[in-house]
This record gives C-alpha cells, structure tokens and sequence, in this order.
C-alpha cells in the first residue's frame, strides 16, 4: 500500500481522480433526490419516490471497485446505486417525468430506473425480490467463467423475507460471485430492526450461510469501499458469496406518504450531523485529495448537472399511449 | 283525497298487463284488501286486491284493456268524499295548461287516459291501442336466429321457438323460411303439420253460449272438495278410476275445459284466455278452499288458478302438467283430435300409456263415443294450433309454478312420450315429487291407485299444515 | 390443421410425452452452452417424474443443477440468471409449489422486460407438472394456467401430445420471453409420434384435432383427449365435433376458435382448471365478442374443475374435473337443445 496504516483504506488504494469522482457522484445523489422531491412537490412527478438523502456514501463506496461488466441489483430506495453505478441525471430524471427519453420509457418510474447497460439489473418495488436475481446473475458468472461479479443491495427489512434466506444459502452452495450489501438503515418502513429482527447486527446471519459478515459504518465513505471491495475481490477470486451490512440512515421518511410517528427529531438530527457527504469532503480536504475551491467545485458542478438534468426531463417527450403494451413481450425481430 | 288504484309490476320483466276481470263495479263500495281486479301479464295472472276502503269509481281500464306498469287503472273514494265528474287523470288533460286540480296523479295518469279510451265491455284484449303494442317483449332467441331472420327479413315474434322455454334457434327461421317459399297447401300449415295422411275437409264450427260445464259428487269427509282439471282432448269423465281410489271421504268436483266434455265450444286466442274461462268456473264454485288437481293441459290450467286464486287454494296436485317446457308430441294431441272413429284414435291413444296392451280397444270405441261431436273435434284442433303451435307449448307457467306457496306435489311417468318427465324438474324446491316407472302420460288412468295415494297424502300434509 | 414448422429432414418415431421433453432438453443442452436446467431432484434422481432423466450424466451437474427446495429463490435465480445471459428451464415439481415462487414469476420474471422499458429480457422457462389424477389431493394436483394467463408478459403453454410437449419447449427456448409449460402429469407415460431433431410448435397457435360441423369443443391438455374420446362416442350418435386443443392459454388463438364457432354455432369449453374465473370464461368472452356471436345457436357451456380443491377419494377426484361421459353428456344436451 502507497501510504501509510492510518491513511483510510480508500484513500490508500484508488486514484485521487476516483475519488474526486466518487465526490461528485455523492453530491449528485443528493441534489438529484432533492430535485425529485422539489418536483414532486411541484406536482411535476406522480407516484411516490423512496429518497437515500444520507446514505450517498453506502451507494457510492459500495460500487467504487465495481466495472461496467459486473451488476448490482438495487432496492426500492435506489437511486443513489443507480448513479453509483453510473446512470445519467438527465435520464433518470426523465423516467421520473415519465418521459420517453428516460431509463424506462416512462414505463418504470422512480422504483424501477435503471441503466442496464452499465450493470444495474434494476431497482425493485419488491423488498427481497432483487436477491435471488442477484444470485443468478452470479450464477451467469460463474457457469459462462465471464469474471464478473454482482453486488446485491438490500435494506434491513428484506433480511427478514424468505428470499433473503433462500438466496444466501444457494449462494454459498453453489460459492457464488456475489456481494450481499446490507443498508441497515435502521427501520423497515416504522418498524426498527429491534423490534422486527432477532440478532443485534444482520451481519451475525452470514454465520448461517456460511460465508464472512461484517458491518461497518455506512456513512463512513473509506469503511464501506474498504468492506466492500475486500468482498468483491474475494468473490472475484472463486472464493464465494460475503454478506456487508453498512449501519446508515435516511434523513427523510419511508416515502412521501411517511408522517415520521416512529422517529425522534433528536435521532433524526444526530444522524445529520454525521452527513456522509460532509465526512468525505473534509476527509479527502484533509489527506490533500482537493481543496475547498475544488470542493465547491465539484459541488456546484453536481448542482449544475442536476438542474440540466430538470431541464431535459421537462422536454422531453411523453410516451404515446397508444403504446401501453409495448416493451410488454420483445419485439417483432425483423 | 282518492286513492290512486294502479297496475303493479307483479313479475320481474313485465313492462304492461292486461286488465281482465273487474271483480267490484264502479260505484260498488269495497274494502281495503279486497280482491278487486284480476291482471294478466305474458307469465301470470294474478288477483290485485284494494289498496283502500271506499267507492271504486272512474274504471279507465276497463276489462281486457292493456296498461302500462305504474298506471291508474281506477280511483277510490272515501265514503263521504264526493266523486268529481271526471277522473283526476281526465281532469288535467282537460284542463290542458290550467292549474291542475289538487288530486291530479299528473303525467303518469295522462298517459293513461290517453292509453285507456273507453270500449266496450267485450273488447278483445289482443287489440291494443298503438302506445301499447311496443311494450311486447324481445322473442328469446339465439343470435344465429337472430341473424338468419333479419337477413330473411322475418320477424321473430310470429316464430316459436323449438328450444328450451321457447328459443327459437336457427333451424326454427330456416323452417319457416322454407315454408314461406313453399306454395301452401289447402289445410294446414305445412310447418305444423307434415303430411297429414287424409287432410280432413275442413270443418266450420260455431262458438256456443254458456258457462264451462262443472260436475260434483258429494263426499261424506269434512276435508276440502278436490277439483279435477282433466287434460287436452279427454273429459271429466276420464278421472273415473282416480275417483274411485280416492274414495268418497272428500267431495269431488269436476271442470270440463272449454270445447271438451261437456262445456261449450270458444274460439280461442290464447292460453290465458283458455284459463281465465277455467278461472271463472272455479270463480262460480265460491270455494272457501279446495284442493286442485289437474293433468297434462289441465295442470297448467290448475297452476294459472292456484297462481290467480292462492287464497282459495289448500294444496295443488300436478299430474303430467303441461306449460313447464317446450317440448311436447303435438303429432299425437293432432292424431287423437282428428279421429273420427275407434280405428283411427285407438293408435294415438296408445301413445299415452307406457304399455300399448293397456289401451284397449273397449276403452278406445268408449273414447270415441265421447268425441262423436264433430264440430267439438274440430274445436279442439283449433285449440291445439293455438296453444301448441308447429308442436311446441306456447306458454310457460313456471314462474307460475314458482310462485305457489300451498303444498304442491307433482306426479309424472318416467315414460311419458307426451310430455317430458324432466319439465318435472322445474318445480320449486317445496314441492314433491313423485316419478312413476313403467308409467306414460296418464298416470290417474295408468296407476289411479298410485296417484289417489299421492295425492291423499298431501291432501292430509295441506290440511295439517293450514291448521297448523 | 396447424402443422408445426419443422426442419425438413425431421423424421417420426414413437415417444412418451416425458422422453419428448427430455429429448427436447437434451437437444437444447448441446446445441446453447447457455441452455441450464434447474429444479428439485432433477439430477441424479432424473426428476420427480423422471423427465430429466439421465441428463445429469450427458451434461453435467451445473449444466443440470439440483436445487436446494427454495421455490422462491430458486425461480428468482433463474430469472437473474437468464436476465444476464443463461437461457434456463426451471422445473417445479409440482406447478402448486410454484405459488412459493409467485414472487419472482409474476413480479420478476414478467414484468421486468416493460418496466426497464423493453431494455431487458428474461428468456426463462418454467416447466410446472400439473393436473389431477394420481391421487396426490389438494396441493399435488392444481391447474394453474389461468392464474398464470392473467399476467401480462407471459406466455402460457399447455402441450397435449409428445409431439407438442418438445415442440412448444423447444418454441420456449427460443422466445425472448418468459414462458411457463403446463404439463399433465397424466400424459408423461403417453406415447405419440415425435419428429427427430430441432423443431418448434408456435407458441399461441392452437391446433384443430377433428373437425365437425355441430359442435365445437375447446380443450386444452388432458382435456383433448377426453374431448376426443367423446367425440368419436357422439359420431356414433349422429353428433359431428370439433375438437380445437388450445395448447396455448396466453397468448390465445383467436382467428381458429373463432372460425370454428362461426361453422359449428356452438361452443363448450373444457379444461381441468377450477370452472369459475378459468380458461373457459376467456374463450367464451371472446367468442361473445366476436362476429362468431351472430353465428352462435346455443349458449356456449363450460366443463371446467369444480368449485372445491381435488380431494383424496379416487371416485371424488374424478368427480372433481371433466370427463369424458361428462363432455358427451354436454354435447348432447346442446345439441338437443335442452340447454
């Protein structure tokens, strides 16, 4: 290693153009989530959104070892693995306008965007449901020896489905390229992890599949890219499946039907003040990565990018409708 | 204030019925509950009862008038009201835009005194006035028939249908278009009746005054009276080896149907008109209650009495009853109509008996001689066009039937050629039913001891249960 | 008659309808290096009902991979499996089991395609042993395909010959979408003529078996041949049927019931699946909405499961589904027009 024990992990082992990188991606995140809210309080998106305001630096950290040939699965609450792994603002903004131009051709919306072509195998409206998938891409992985490997996201609610134990137990079965990333933010929905799970930390389950666990500070930038890409390279390697639980929290509400009765403002404020994105920035000020010109930098750039991103969404086009069943069945190939 | 008196809607899909017996005469005070007119719909008849206590006055729907559901058909007036000259209904439509007098229904009532133009007591009820005549409902049929017929340009509503409850079906319209294209022959309608072996002359025959002819034997029990209903083409006289297994407890009263026996010969239109002369004649027996037994044609008259009449009723027996079907052997009813002698009646009647063996020829040369009147034969073939027409039942008494709350028990041969057994089946869940084996289509004559128990027994459960 | 396309050198021989899906499979397996199998007991034990047979020892066990018994992960492998690129075939051992699997076939698997907006595919296929008959009660004996017919992005197949039962799982394999096979567990052990070789039977074509001029009679797997059995009966009797076997639920061939109910005018539905809500009431919507309408001459009828789960009693079972005296019976009441 370049530097030396004290150093954090990702400041020891990636570029500093990677991290700069990684910065922006956060502040991304953040901008695009309050964008889409400032929108849907507009009354310029319909539905519902689940927004990761405070978990930026699970998503991005997470992805950070991750190519363009290796997958992630997302979750509900999916945005920030959508930038994470490399998404376009201006498109994702179009499928939450409900656009043709976006992801999804207006066919998906906030819980289903996705940029398949880098490696995202979609978010998921249903908690659990991306974690088989996860495994079978793996599965592709391995049986076609393509070198890939899959990080699968999931939130502490989904540990308690049955899909969690079942894909797990296969994956360390069959010794499966996947990483299983835990974003323990405490509640599934109202209900806290005390009341709905039975061991104290969600990585304690991995003893019961066999396969390394461990949970790290998920707002903690440098632990989550160390954690996570330790377990990437394992997968990478034949060695089997990891499980990572990153303890992290969303600022906001479940979604925006969310009347915040199981929550104290004190919790709430406890766990802003310890904003990931402000941790990085000072932590990558600190170890001379950038300075604060380029810190405000990257910031307005980001909150540049968000404002395009608005601005192409809103002209952009509105599917036909007499299209409702396409993309329903492939094509007619010609 | 007047009380409005109106046409209910007694059925679920009727849209009209037809005014046809007054039992109160305008001016004639009665009371609230009283029977006070009879309506019949395409599917029932049905005694309306006052609906205040008064004088009855200004009957715009006189008997045999057609009413809309919901409409005034007369008016009754408290005994110390003074009656206006004319109906409330007449009175707005006179006064046109003036102020309507306080009484005045309104628009409902105009159309009915438009509608209900005064006639004579005799009117027949098939003429309509105009307004009404669209109130018919759609003829049941499938859509190929639909489709053959307006392409044929035919009107559904002269077809009947050979499917279940009348549908008429494709090859229904095909028939009647090949009978159209082919020249018609002297007698008969081709469709109904295919080649008559010696077409008979054609006889004219003439309507007779009178009253359906009715026969008692008086019983020595204290039970209600039984009525007999008999069947097409047969006579009071034919329920004689029931009677005798019934036995003397109950007196026995006897309805010969009009142009049979010895009632008077009608011309005919409809079976409801055929029914409401047997509604009459039970009408005149001023029965406290009885219990009905018919057969064949005679149980669908019984099932039209009991529906019209339930409070006189204590039980309804059905032998073998028409009205629960389409399908029936219009070849035999015409056979045994149109012979003229033993020789030639003697085959079609035994295609009433599950056993051949069991029509005799005594029993068929004593048949024949109660049919000598040729004018009566003719009468009857008349009759049989117009309630079994092409060889089909044109009416349905099920709902009738569903609608009988006394006790009910049915009686059928399992090998009835007649009338299918299975129309059996339509009875309501209360009744009973008692399926004969080895049996035809006249069971009182076949096994009158297995029917006179049947129908003793619920003789017995009917005056149990209305004690109770 | 709706031939299926063959490949012209194909020839015919006699096959089980089990061996013909396994033939198909096996021809599958050594045509695509992505072609995997998955499922319970589908490797050394050749499969609940021995249809994958020895194709453990031929290709392998990850090319013929036993699964531990998790239905819902197990599916949902096999969709994120043939989401990035392995073409799988997923053997239920039962299609009841498959209601552990709800999640990922209906949620997943069929949806995934529109709600990436068409840019991503899923060409899994899911084979589910299905049907009444052996005895096995209530949660072994269930037909499913209308539940499954209801799901857009699914095709729905149900073969009833050998012939089919490879053709339509080799059509299955080539669809970029996925696919669920019905197969009675009945019809295993039945023999029929199977061409040799790669060739596919389309999917949402349904095939005329007889043709008649009085009656049309559409049924779908086991069914058809009930239907047949009844026809030749009501031949005897003067009674000419149709019998049109559906093979496909979803999509529904339209243009060949809808011209068969136009010749005959009558129709009656027959299928094992429960009678209310089932395959029967499609095919009789659409014939209502259909210009075969003006041609029909008599209520269309369905024979379809009764409203009770298949229960134990072997005379109860059978009383439970159509069968053939059943569908004579039908066809005679209609035709007589006592209904």
């Amino acid at each position: 290693m370049a530097k030396d024990d004290n150093t954090p992990f990702a400041i020891r082992n990636y570029e500093a153009e990677t991290l700069r990188k990684a910065l922006r991606k956060m502040y991304l995140i953040r901008f695009f989530e309050e964008g889409a809210e400032d929108s849907y309080m507009r009354g310029l998106i319909h539905g519902t959104m689940h927004l990761s305001i405070g978990q930026e630096a699970s998503a991005v950290a997470s992805c950070l070892s991750l190519t363009d040939e290796d997958k992630i699965t997302s979750t509900h609450r999916g945005h920030g693995h959508c930038i994470g792994k490399g998404a376009e603002v201006g498109r994702m903004f179009a499928e939450f306008f409900g656009k043709e131009e976006g992801y999804c051709h207006g066919r998906g919306g906030s819980m289903h965007i996705a940029d398949v072509t880098k490696g995202n195998l979609g978010a998921n409206g249903i908690v659990g449901g991306g974690i088989p998938i996860a495994v079978g891409a793996a599965l592709t992985a391995k049986q076609l020896g393509t070198g890939a490997v899959t990080v699968c996201f999931f939130g502490d609610g989904a540990n308690n489905e049955g899909a969690f134990h079942e894909a797990l137990n296969m994956a360390t079965v069959w010794q499966l390229p996947v990483v299983f990333v835990c974003e323990n933010n405490k509640y599934g929905m109202s209900t806290s992890t005390e009341r709905s799970t039975a061991v104290k930390n969600i990585s304690e389950r991995a003893a019961a599949y066999r396969m390394p666990g461990r949970t790290v500070d998920g707002n903690d930038f440098s632990a989550v890219a160390e954690a996570v890409s330790e377990a990437v390279d394992r997968a990478r390697r034949g060695e089997g499946p990891s499980l990572v639980e990153n303890l992290t929290y969303r600022w906001r509400g479940h979604s925006k039907s969310d009347r915040n009765r199981y929550r104290t403002k004190e919790e709430i404020d406890a766990w802003i003040a310890r904003d990931p994105i402000l941790r990085f920035r000072d932590e990558l000020m600190a170890h001379g990565i950038i300075d604060v010109d380029a810190a405000e930098g990257i910031e307005a750039a980001a909150r540049q990018e968000v404002e395009e991103g608005i601005a192409f969404a809103k002209g952009g086009t509105a599917p036909s409708v007499t299209e409702v069943t396409r993309y329903v069945h492939a094509e007619a190939r010609p | 204030m007047a009380t409005e008196v109106i046409l209910p809607k007694v059925d679920m899909d009727m849209e009209s019925g037809l005014v046809s017996v007054w039992h109160v005469a305008a001016g004639s005070s009665v009371s609230k509950g009283d029977a006070l007119f009879d309506i019949e719909t395409d599917k029932a008849a049905m005694e309306i009862e006052a609906p205040a206590s008064g004088i009855l006055a200004h009957v715009i729907a006189p008997e045999g008038t057609k009413v809309p559901v919901g409409s005034a058909v007369a008016w009754i007036y408290a005994e110390n009201e003074t009656i206006p000259e004319a109906a409330p209904g007449e009175a707005a439509q006179a006064t046109d835009v003036a102020a309507p007098p306080a009484a005045a229904p309104g628009a409902t009532c105009t159309k009915v005194a438009e509608a209900a133009e005064p006639r004579p007591a005799d009117t027949r009820p098939e003429q309509p006035s105009g307004s009404v005549e669209t109130d018919e409902p759609r003829p049941r049929a499938t859509p190929a028939a639909r489709a053959a017929a307006r392409t044929a340009g035919l009107d559904l509503a002269r077809l009947v249908g050979s499917g279940p409850q009348g549908r008429i079906q494709s090859d229904d319209v095909a028939r009647e278009i090949e009978a159209r294209e082919r020249p018609a022959p002297a007698v008969e309608t081709p469709s109904r009746q295919p080649a008559p072996e010696a077409p008979a002359a054609p006889v004219s025959w003439t309507e007779r005054p009178g009253a359906l002819a009715v026969t008692r034997r008086k019983g020595q029990g204290s039970g209600a009276p039984v009525v007999l209903v008999h069947g097409f083409a047969a006579d009071a006289t034919g329920w004689a080896p029931m009677e005798k297994a019934l036995g003397n407890a109950r007196e026995i009263i006897r309805i010969d149907l009009a142009c049979h026996g010895r009632s008077p010969l009608k011309r005919i239109e409809s079976f409801a008109a055929f029914a409401r002369l047997a509604v009459q004649a039970f009408d005149d027996l001023n029965l406290d209650g009885a219990h009905l037994v018919g057969h064949s044609l005679g149980g669908a008259v019984a099932m039209s009495i009991a529906d019209i009449r339930p409070r006189a009723m204590r039980s309804l027996g059905l032998i073998a009853p028409a009205g629960l079907g389409p399908e029936i052997d219009g070849e035999t009813l015409l056979g045994i109509a149109r012979a003229s002698r033993a020789e030639s009646l003697a085959p079609w009647l035994k295609r009433l008996a599950a056993d051949p063996e069991a029509i005799s020829w005594d029993f068929a040369q004593a048949a024949m001689l109660s049919r000598m009147d040729e004018e009566m034969r003719a009468a009857q073939r008349d009759l049989a066009d117009r309630l079994f027409p092409d060889g089909t039942q044109g009416f349905d008494l099920s709902a009738a039937l569903g609608r009988v709350e006394v006790p009910l028990r049915v009686i059928w041969g399992k090998q009835d050629s007649i009338l299918p057994w299975r129309h059996a089946l339509r009875a309501p869940d209360h009744a009973s039913l008692t399926l004969l084996d080895k049996v035809g289509h006249i069971p009182h004559i076949e096994r009158p001891q297995a029917c006179a128990k049947a129908l003793g027994e619920l003789f017995v459960i009917a005056e149990a249960s209305s004690r109770g | 008659m709706n031939a299926p396309t063959r490949h012209p050198e194909v020839q015919s021989r006699e096959l089980s309808y089990a061996e013909a899906i396994r033939e198909a499979m096996g021809l599958a397996l050594a045509r695509d290096e992505r072609v995997i199998l998955m499922g319970e007991d589908i490797g050394v034990y050749g499969g609940a009902f021995q249809v994958t047979g020895d194709l453990v020892e031929r290709f392998g066990p990850d090319r013929v991979r036993d699964t531990p018994i998790s239905e819902l992960g197990g599916a949902g492998v096999a969709v994120g499996a043939a989401l990035t690129g392995l073409r799988p075939i997923f053997e239920f051992q039962f299609s009841d089991f498959a209601t552990l699997a709800m999640e990922q076939i209906v949620n997943q698997a069929a949806k995934m395609r529109y709600m990436l907006g068409g840019e991503a595919s899923v060409p899994v296929v899911f084979r589910m042993p299905s049907g009444s008959g052996t005895g096995a009660a209530a949660q072994h004996s269930q037909s499913f395909e209308a539940w499954f017919g209801h799901v857009p992005g699914l095709k729905v197949v149900q073969p009833s010959t050998p012939e089919d039962a490879k053709g339509l799982l080799l059509a299955a394999l080539e669809d970029p979408d996925p696919v669920v096979i019905f197969e009675h567990k009945l019809l295993y052990k039945m023999k029929g003529h199977v061409p040799e070789g790669w060739y596919t039977t389309p999917i949402g074509k349904a095939a005329v078996r007889r043709t008649g001029r009085d009656l049309t009679i559409v049924a779908s797997a086991i069914m058809v041949h009930r239907a047949l059995a009844a026809a030749e009966t009501l031949a005897a009797e003067g009674i000419d049927v149709e019998v049109i076997d559906l093979r496909s639920v979803r999509p529904i061939d339209r243009e060949t019931i809808i011209a068969s109910v136009r010749k005959t005018g009558r129709l009656i539905c027959v299928y094992e699946g429960v009678r209310t809500l089932g395959v029967g009431a499609e095919i009789s919507a659409m014939i209502a909405e259909s210009d075969a309408f003006d041609y029909l001459d008599a209520p269309i009828l369905r024979l379809g499961g009764a409203e009770a789960p298949i229960p134990y009693n072997p005379d109860l079972e059978k009383a439970a589904v159509p069968q053939t005296p059943d569908i004579e019976t039908a066809a005679r009441r209609l035709v007589r027009k006592e209904v």
